[in-house]
């Protein structure tokens, strides 16, 4: 993932430069989607560059998120693991889950969602999000991986506590907007 | 009599033929099902010595589901009769061997243990794929509902479907989205 091939402009630049784009530093030479993208422009002897952000694929779809928690938490949603077009959202195009500071999802619904995403690809539901030269197609697995398989979601533990918290939270609000209104 | 009453009367004394769908079912649960009609349970007049059971065709057996590790952990016990002449198979083994055996075995060993299973057992009719016999498939008048709904994987859906279903997280502003 980190292995930046080096366009021909920026090679004759300098070793030095090169430095510059190794991912650590966030950066990136050549990319056709990101949200931030590197012009660079020559200008007599001069070689700019700099780097700019581009709008979100996601910008116009996205729900709008209001309450305290977590998105997930907000919308109170039973996920499945066959609810692929939700799944997909927290995965990287070769099939890894996003970390917790990138989807900004609380502890508990993360943990849910990286169980609930191995299961869609245990279950080959995700097969197209996988690295490049894996073996695409579920069928041509090795042993019983290559069969059919489902999952019970209830064997996802969930933790009471973070839901009691929760709870307690809204009433707190609830309360709140009482006395406000009072 | 009216029209409908006539058609029951006639499915009722004539062997019917069901169609079974086992793509993506689970064998054992789908036992209590298919036992019904091959005994013929479902029939006003059934007793259990009258013999006015359905014939089953169950089509794509190969493509059975187990729930977890059911397909690693669940073994199939054989005997040969001799001294040490035991074997556990694992289900994905015996699935290698012969796509019909687990889906056969579920539906003989939730039956009760008399002397008309395997003359029941007779009207079961499985098929790994859907390459059925024209001779078996022209008597079907069927479809028994499957129990269990196919998932649909993401590769089904298109790309425009998928870019414009509601997004619940957004990326952060310096998130690099692709390798390059």
């Amino acid at each position: 993932m980190f292995k930046t091939p080096i366009s021909g402009i920026l090679y004759g630049a300098s070793k030095v430069s090169t430095k510059l784009f190794v991912p650590s530093s966030g950066l990136h030479a050549t990319a056709s989607m990101k949200l931030k993208e590197i012009h660079s422009n020559k200008v007599g002897n001069k070689l700019i560059i700099e780097g700019a952000y581009t709008s979100s694929p996601r910008k116009d779809y996205l729900i709008q998120n209001n309450g305290e928690c977590c998105p997930l938490c907000n919308l109170g949603l039973d996920v499945k693991h066959t609810d692929v077009l939700i799944l997909s959202q927290f995965v990287r195009p070769d099939g890894c889950m996003m970390p917790q500071r990138i989807t900004g999802l609380c502890k508990t619904q993360q943990k849910k969602m990286s169980k609930l995403v191995s299961m869609a690809h245990k279950a080959g539901l995700m097969c197209n999000l996988a690295p490049e030269n894996s073996k695409k197609d579920p069928t041509k697995r090795k042993l019983w991986k290559k069969y059919n398989t489902y999952f019970d979601e209830s064997t996802i533990k969930v933790y009471e506590s973070h839901f009691k918290t929760i709870k307690e939270n809204i009433l707190l609000d609830y309360m709140k907007s009482r006395k406000s209104e009072n | 009599m009216s029209q409908l009453g006539r058609v029951k009367q006639w499915n009722t004394f004539a062997r019917c033929w069901h169609l079974f769908d086992a793509a993506w079912q689970n064998p054992l649960e789908c036992a209590p099902t298919i036992e019904k009609y091959l005994k013929g349970l479902i029939k006003p007049i059934y007793h259990p010595l009258v013999d006015c059971g359905d014939h089953v065709v169950v089509i794509n057996s190969k493509q059975i589901a187990f729930p977890g590790e059911e397909w690693r952990r669940r073994a199939y016990f054989h005997h040969t009769g001799y001294s040490g002449g035991a074997s556990w198979t694992p289900a994905w083994e015996l699935h290698d061997r012969d796509p019909t055996m687990i889906f056969r075995k579920a539906v003989y060993h939730h039956m009760k243990g008399n002397l008309f299973r395997r003359v029941v057992m007779e009207r079961l009719h499985i098929y790994p794929d859907s390459n059925v016999p024209e001779e078996v498939m022209e008597n079907i008048s069927n479809q028994i509902r499957s129990l269990r709904s196919i998932p649909k994987t993401l590769d089904s859906y298109s790309k425009d479907e998928i870019e414009k279903y509601p997004k619940i997280i957004d990326y952060p502003e310096d998130f690099i989205l692709t390798k390059n």
